[in-house]
C-alpha cells in the first residue's frame, strides 16, 4: 500500500453568500490556494475527486461535468462522492485511497457547496413545506441523550460559546461573533427544542481543497506533510426497530475500525485534538461518546470541564467548527483539512501546541453515515 | 497491481416503469448474487454505489437504496452520484490497496417518474445553458450534425446502428425495446432534433445493475469463470461545445491508450451507444474496426436505465466472457451531453 | 380501485451570484450586446473565468463580439420541451460570434429547418423583457433580423434567477397503495416481516434486515393506539413553497404492535408543556370525505392528511426504560 500525504490546504472564506464568485469561482478559490500550498498547478494533478451534498442544493446536477474545465480535469479522471453530510470526509478518503492504491501520484481533492443560490432547509425537506430541516431531526435524539446522562442543560450553551470563540481566531471561519456569551445562547430563539438558533450551524457558502501524494511526493513537498495514518467509514440501516440514533452502532464501529488500523488504543491521551462534526452544540458530548474517546454518560462531563477548549487537554473544533461554518459539502473535508493543519502546524491563532496525532471526522445522513481520519506529522508514529 | 476479477453479476431487465421502488429493484440483485457465490453479508468487505437523486426528485434518494445492501450490522460502504460505471472505477482502486478482498458495486436508477429531457438540462454549466433548456437530446443532434458536416458518417449510418442494435437486442432477455427494422425503414421517419429521428434516441428506463468483485485466490475460489479486469480508467471533455470538436474524444484515446486495449484482439466491446451516432465517434476513438463486434447486447438504445446502463454494459461483457463467447473485451460508460466523460474498462477470461 | 400515481413539483427559485466574469455578459445581454473574454490571443465566448489548457484565472479583459456569427452546427428541435427558449419548433446551434474563436451554444428561431444551414448567418435579438439570464437573447437568420434599441440599465448584474420546476409522477408501489387506501379507510395497515416477525410501520415493501420482499400476504391491521416516542417543537422557518407558520410538534408514535415508530405526526393541538415521550395516544381519523394521501411519496413515511389528532387516552404514562430502544 502507498502512503497518503496531505501537501496542500486551501479553503475560501465561509460566508452566508459569496456574492462575489460564480460557482467555478468558489472552488477554484479553494483549489488555487491548495495547489499554491503545495506549489503545484494544474498540470501536476493526475486524478480529481471532488464531494458535495444534494444537487438541489444548488439545482445543478452532477456538477463534476460543468465543473470539469474550472478544476483542470480535461483529459483526468474525475468523481463525485456522495454521501449526504459526511460526504466531506468519504471525499478527503476516497481521494486518498486513489494514492494508497499506487495508480495515482497526485491528487485534487475538493468539496463545496454554494447554498446561497438555493435553500438549505427546503432541500434538506425534499422541497416539501414542512421541513423539519436536519436539526428537527436531530433534536428528538438530543433531547434522549440528555434525559438519559442527566446533563445539565447549559452544556450545549457552552460548547456554542466555545466553538465561536476559537472561530474569530480563523480568518476563514463564517460567523465571528465577537459578543458570544451563554446569556444570548440562551436567549436566542428556540428552533427545534431543545436548540437555540445560536446553538445551531449557519448556512454558508463555501469551498475546501487539499493535493494529496504519495512518500515521493510528500519528500518533495516545500511544507511539511500531514500524513494520513488510517481512515475508516461505516454505514447502518437508517430506521429499524431497535436501531439506536443517539449513540448510533455504526459510529462506534467505525471508531474502534480507525483506532484498530493506527495502533490507537487510548483515544483521549493518544490523540491531540479533534474536528469532530458537531453541526448542533449537543452533538460534541455525543460524538466523544459515541466515538469512544471517553465513557458513554460522560461526554458532557468532560465538555463541562474544559478539556474540549482550545488549551484543554483534548481540544475540539479549534478552527470554529461546524458551528462556525456549514457549507454542507465541504464541512467533513473542512474537518479533515482542519485535522492536518494542526499537524503540519499551519493553524496559525488556534494552532495546539506540538500536536501530533489528529482526528477530523464527519457524519450525514440520520446520523447512520460515519467518515473519518487520522493524520500525523510523522509517517509512523508509535503510540504507549 | 492486484488480479482484480468480477466473480459475479446481475441485472434487472430494463423496465419502462418498474411497479416497485429502487431498493426493491436493487435488492433482488443483491440477494441474487449472495445466493449464487454462497457468501454471507458480512464477507462483503466494501460496497459501493452509483445512483442520481434528481431522477426521482428527491434529495438523499440513495439513503434509501442501501435498505437493499443491507447494512446490519454496520458495513463499509460509499457512494457516487453517477453511474454504477464510476462506483466500479472506486470500488477496483479501492482493491488496490489490497486490504480487502471483496467489493459489491451497483448502479440504479428509475427514469419512469420524472421528464428526463427536462431533468438533465440540469447537468449544463448554470449560466449558460441550463436556463436554455439545453437537453442531452438535442446535443446530440448537434453532436450528429457535426459528423455529417465533417464526412464522418451519414445519416444510413445512423440507421444501421440503429437497425442491427434493436435486432440484436432481441436475443436480450433483459432488453426493452427491440425491432426487426431496415435502415431504408427507419431513413423514412421524421427527424425528431434534426438529424436524430425518435428511434435513434434511447427508450426511458427502470434498471439496475450489480457486479462482485475479488481479489486475487479469493476470486479464483469463488467462481470457476472470474473476469478479470485488466485494467480501468476514464477522462472527460471541457463541458464547453465550442472548446471541444464534438466528432473526436481526445480524453477517450488517453485511456484507450493507457489501457493498451489494442495489445491484443478484443471480441466484443460494449458501448455506451446512447445516440445512435454516438457509436460512430466512439469507434474512431477507441481506434475499432469494422469487424469488431459492438454491442451484441442491444446496448443502450434497447434499454437506458440511467444510472446503470455503464455498468450493464460491463455486466454484458462480463456475461459473454464467463460463458466463453469472447476471450477480450472492452466495456465502455459516458456521462454527460455528447460523451462528455467516457470511462473505459478491459475484461479477460481465463484461469 | 388504484390510487392515481403521486404527482410532485419540485421547484425553486434559485438565485445565482455570478462573479466578475459572467456577471459582465449578462450585463452585456441586458444593454443589448455580446462579449467574449481574452485569453492568450483567442476570444473565448461565452466568457470563462480561466484558460481552458493551464487553469489560470483570467484577467478581465473583455472583448465585444457579435451580433451577427456563423452557424457551425445545428439541430432542429421538433417538440420542444417547457424548459427550451421556445415553444414552437425552433434549432439549438452551435454559433461562432464575430470576432470570437470559439462556438456558443444558443437557440436559432427560423421558419423552419429548411432555413438552417451549416454556415449560415445569424444575428442576436435580445427580448422585449430582459431577466439578466442567457435567455436575454436568441438569434434568427440573419435576412430576418431587426435593429431594436435595447436600453442600457444600470448597474452591474451580480445575480441571475433560474426558477427550477419539475414534475415527477409515481405510482405509489403495491404496499404503499395498500397503506394508503388503509388510510383512507381509517385503518393502519403495516406488514409483518415473514423471517423476523417484527412489525414495520408503514412499511416500504421489504424487510431492511433480512433483506426479505413483503406482500399482502404479510400486511397487519394494527389499532389506532399508541405511545409518543419522540418529538421536538419546529419553529417554522421561512422558505419558498413553506406553508407552515406557527410553532407545532412533531412526534414519532409507536402504534401498539409495531415495530418500527409513525413519524412526521404534527401536533397542533396539544399544548408543548403537556406533550411527553411515554405518552399514550389514540388516532382521530378525519370525516371519510376529508382524507386524503395527496402529498404521499414512496420513499417517505407519514400519514398524509388523514389523521385530524392524536388524542391523549389518559392511560399512565410508558415509562422511558421501555420507550428509549424504540425512537426510531
Amino acid at each position: 500500500m502507498e502512503r497518503c500525504a496531505v501537501v496542500g490546504i486551501g479553503q475560501s472564506k465561509y460566508s452566508k453568500r459569496r456574492a462575489d464568485l460564480s460557482i467555478d469561482g468558489l472552488v477554484r478559490e479553494a483549489a488555487l490556494r491548495a495547489l499554491e500550498d503545495a506549489e503545484l498547478r494544474f498540470a501536476d494533478i493526475d486524478a480529481i475527486v471532488i464531494g458535495k451534498a444534494p444537487d438541489a442544493l444548488e439545482g445543478v446536477i452532477m456538477p463534476e461535468l460543468s465543473l470539469a474545465d474550472a478544476l483542470g480535469a480535461v483529459g483526468k479522471p474525475i468523481h463525485r462522492v456522495h454521501t449526504a453530510g459526511s460526504v466531506g470526509a468519504s471525499t478527503a478518503i476516497s481521494a486518498c485511497t486513489l494514492i494508497e492504491s499506487g495508480m495515482f501520484q497526485r491528487v485534487l481533492t475538493v468539496c463545496y457547496e454554494k447554498q446561497s443560490d438555493g435553500n438549505a432547509t427546503w432541500a434538506l425537506g425534499g422541497g416539501r413545506s414542512g421541513s423539519q430541516g436536519a436539526g428537527g431531526s436531530f433534536a428528538p435524539w438530543i433531547r434522549k441523550y440528555i434525559t438519559k446522562s442527566g446533563a445539565p442543560e447549559h452544556i450545549g450553551w457552552k460548547v456554542a460559546v466555545k466553538d465561536r470563540l476559537n472561530a474569530l481566531k480563523n480568518p476563514y471561519a463564517h460567523l465571528h461573533l465577537p459578543d458570544i456569551s451563554i446569556e444570548k445562547v440562551r436567549e436566542s430563539p428556540m428552533l427545534w427544542d431543545p436548540l437555540h438558533f445560536l446553538e445551531s450551524c449557519p448556512s454558508s457558502d463555501g469551498a475546501a481543497a487539499m493535493v494529496l501524494t504519495n512518500t515521493a511526493g510528500a519528500a518533495r513537498a516545500p511544507r511539511r506533510p500531514a500524513w494520513v495514518i488510517a481512515h475508516a467509514k461505516r454505514t447502518e440501516t437508517i430506521q429499524f426497530p431497535g436501531r439506536d440514533p443517539v449513540r448510533p452502532a455504526a459510529g462506534v464501529e467505525c471508531a474502534k475500525a480507525l483506532y484498530k488500523k493506527a495502533g490507537i488504543t487510548d483515544p483521549r491521551r493518544q490523540i491531540d485534538c479533534a474536528e469532530l462534526y458537531v453541526p448542533f452544540s449537543w452533538y460534541e458530548p455525543m460524538w466523544l461518546e459515541g466515538h469512544l474517546i471517553c465513557d458513554e454518560g460522560q461526554g458532557w462531563k468532560m465538555t463541562d470541564s474544559g478539556a474540549t477548549e482550545l488549551g484543554g487537554d483534548f481540544p475540539v473544533n479549534m478552527s470554529g467548527g461546524v458551528l462556525s461554518s456549514n457549507p454542507i459539502g465541504a464541512s467533513g473535508m473542512i474537518r479533515c483539512l482542519e485535522a492536518a493543519s494542526q499537524v503540519r502546524g499551519t493553524a496559525g491563532d488556534y494552532q495546539v501546541e506540538g500536536a501530533r496525532i489528529a482526528l477530523g471526522h464527519a457524519y450525514g445522513g440520520g446520523a447512520n453515515y460515519f467518515a473519518m481520519w487520522i493524520v500525523s506529522s510523522e509517517p509512523a508514529p508509535s503510540f504507549h | 497491481m492486484e488480479d482484480i476479477a468480477i466473480v459475479a453479476f446481475a441485472q434487472t431487465p430494463s423496465y419502462r416503469r418498474y411497479p416497485d421502488s429502487e431498493p426493491a429493484l436493487l435488492m433482488g440483485l443483491v440477494n441474487a448474487i449472495l445466493a449464487e457465490t454462497g457468501l454471507e453479508r458480512r464477507e462483503i468487505d466494501f460496497t459501493i454505489a452509483g445512483s442520481c437523486d434528481y431522477l426521482s426528485g428527491m434529495p438523499f434518494a440513495f439513503i434509501s437504496n442501501v435498505d437493499a445492501f443491507g447494512a446490519w450490522p454496520p458495513v463499509y460502504e460509499s457512494h457516487v452520484e453517477m453511474d454504477g460505471a464510476f462506483a466500479l472505477f472506486e470500488g477496483f482502486v479501492r482493491m488496490q490497496v489490497g486490504d480487502i478482498d471483496t467489493c459489491l458495486v451497483a448502479g440504479s436508477g428509475k427514469s419512469s417518474p420524472g421528464r428526463p429531457r427536462e431533468i438533465f438540462p440540469l447537468q449544463g454549466d448554470p449560466y449558460y445553458h441550463a436556463p436554455l433548456g439545453l437537453d442531452p437530446v438535442s446535443m446530440a443532434g448537434i453532436q450528429a450534425q457535426c459528423l455529417l458536416t465533417a464526412g464522418k458518417a451519414c445519416e444510413r449510418d445512423f440507421a444501421e446502428v440503429v437497425s442491427r442494435s434493436r435486432r440484436d437486442g432481441q436475443s436480450n432477455p433483459y432488453a426493452q425495446v427491440t425491432a426487426d427494422v431496415s435502415p431504408d425503414e427507419l431513413l423514412k421517419e421524421p427527424y425528431f432534433a434534426s438529424p436524430l429521428r425518435k428511434h435513434d434516441l434511447p427508450p426511458i428506463s427502470d434498471g439496475a445493475a450489480m457486479v462482485l468483485l475479488a481479489r486475487g485466490e479469493r476470486a479464483r475460489a469463488l467462481t470457476r469463470t472470474p473476469v478479470w479486469i485488466r485494467g480501468i480508467d476514464h477522462r472527460i471533455e471541457s463541458h464547453h461545445p465550442g472548446l471541444r470538436d464534438l466528432t473526436t474524444l481526445p480524453g477517450l484515446e488517453i485511456a484507450a491508450k493507457r489501457l493498451a486495449i489494442h495489445a491484443a484482439p478484443i471480441d466484443t466491446a460494449e458501448l455506451c451507444v446512447r445516440y445512435s451516432p454516438e457509436e460512430i465517434v466512439l469507434r474512431e476513438a477507441l481506434g475499432l474496426d469494422q469487424g469488431t463486434r459492438i454491442n451484441p447486447s442491444g446496448g443502450p438504445l434497447c434499454g437506458h436505465p440511467v444510472m446503470a446502463t455503464g455498468l450493464t454494459r460491463v455486466v454484458e461483457a462480463a456475461r459473454r466472457i464467463a460463458r466463453g463467447d469472447a476471450r477480450r473485451a472492452i466495456a465502455h460508460a459516458a456521462s454527460g451531453a455528447a460523451l462528455q466523460q467516457n470511462l473505459l474498462c478491459v475484461l479477460e477470461g481465463g484461469a | 380501485m388504484a390510487l392515481p400515481p403521486v404527482s410532485f413539483t419540485l421547484e425553486y427559485p434559485y438565485t445565482r451570484t455570478v462573479g466578475p466574469v459572467v456577471g459582465p455578459f449578462l450585463t452585456g445581454l441586458r444593454d443589448g450586446r455580446l462579449f467574449g473574454i481574452r485569453c492568450r490571443g483567442r476570444v473565448i465566448c461565452p466568457p470563462i473565468e480561466f484558460d481552458p489548457e493551464t487553469g489560470e484565472t483570467l484577467a478581465h479583459d473583455f472583448v465585444e463580439v457579435g451580433p451577427g456569427g456563423r452557424v457551425e452546427s445545428w439541430s432542429w428541435i421538433a417538440e420542444p420541451t417547457r424548459k427550451h427558449p421556445f415553444q414552437r419548433p425552433f434549432a439549438f446551434a452551435l454559433i461562432r460570434l464575430e470576432g470570437a474563436d470559439t462556438a456558443l451554444v444558443h437557440a436559432v428561431t427560423a421558419a423552419g429547418p429548411e432555413a438552417m444551414a451549416v454556415g449560415m448567418r445569424v444575428r442576436a435579438q435580445y427580448r422585449a423583457e430582459r431577466t439578466s439570464a442567457i435567455t436575454d437573447v436568441y438569434f434568427v437568420p440573419e435576412a430576418l433580423a431587426v435593429d431594436s434599441y435595447v436600453p442600457p440599465g444600470k448597474g452591474e448584474v451580480g445575480i441571475t434567477d433560474h426558477l427550477i420546476s419539475l414534475v415527477y409522477d409515481e405510482p405509489l408501489t403495491a404496499a404503499r397503495e395498500r397503506y394508503a387506501q388503509g388510510l383512507l379507510a381509517g385503518r393502519f395497515i403495516g406488514q409483518k416481516s415473514p423471517k423476523s416477525g417484527q412489525v414495520f410501520i408503514p412499511s416500504a415493501g421489504y424487510d431492511p434486515l433480512s433483506r426479505v420482499l413483503m406482500t399482502l400476504a404479510d400486511d397487519v391491521e394494527l389499532p389506532p393506539t399508541g405511545t409518543v416516542v419522540g418529538f421536538t417543537v419546529i419553529t417554522p422557518v421561512q422558505y419558498y413553497g413553506q406553508k407552515e407558520t406557527e410553532p407545532y410538534i412533531r412526534a414519532s408514535i409507536l402504534l401498539d404492535g409495531a415495530d418500527t415508530p409513525l413519524g412526521q405526526q404534527d401536533i397542533r393541538d396539544i399544548p408543548a408543556a403537556e406533550f411527553r415521550v411515554g405518552l399514550r395516544v389514540r388516532a382521530a381519523f378525519r370525516e371519510p370525505a376529508s382524507r386524503s394521501v395527496d402529498d404521499f411519496t414512496n420513499r417517505w413515511a407519514g400519514t398524509g392528511n388523514c389523521i385530524e389528532r392524536w388524542v391523549p387516552t389518559g392511560e399512565p404514562d410508558v415509562p422511558f426504560e421501555q420507550v428509549e430502544g424504540r425512537m426510531f
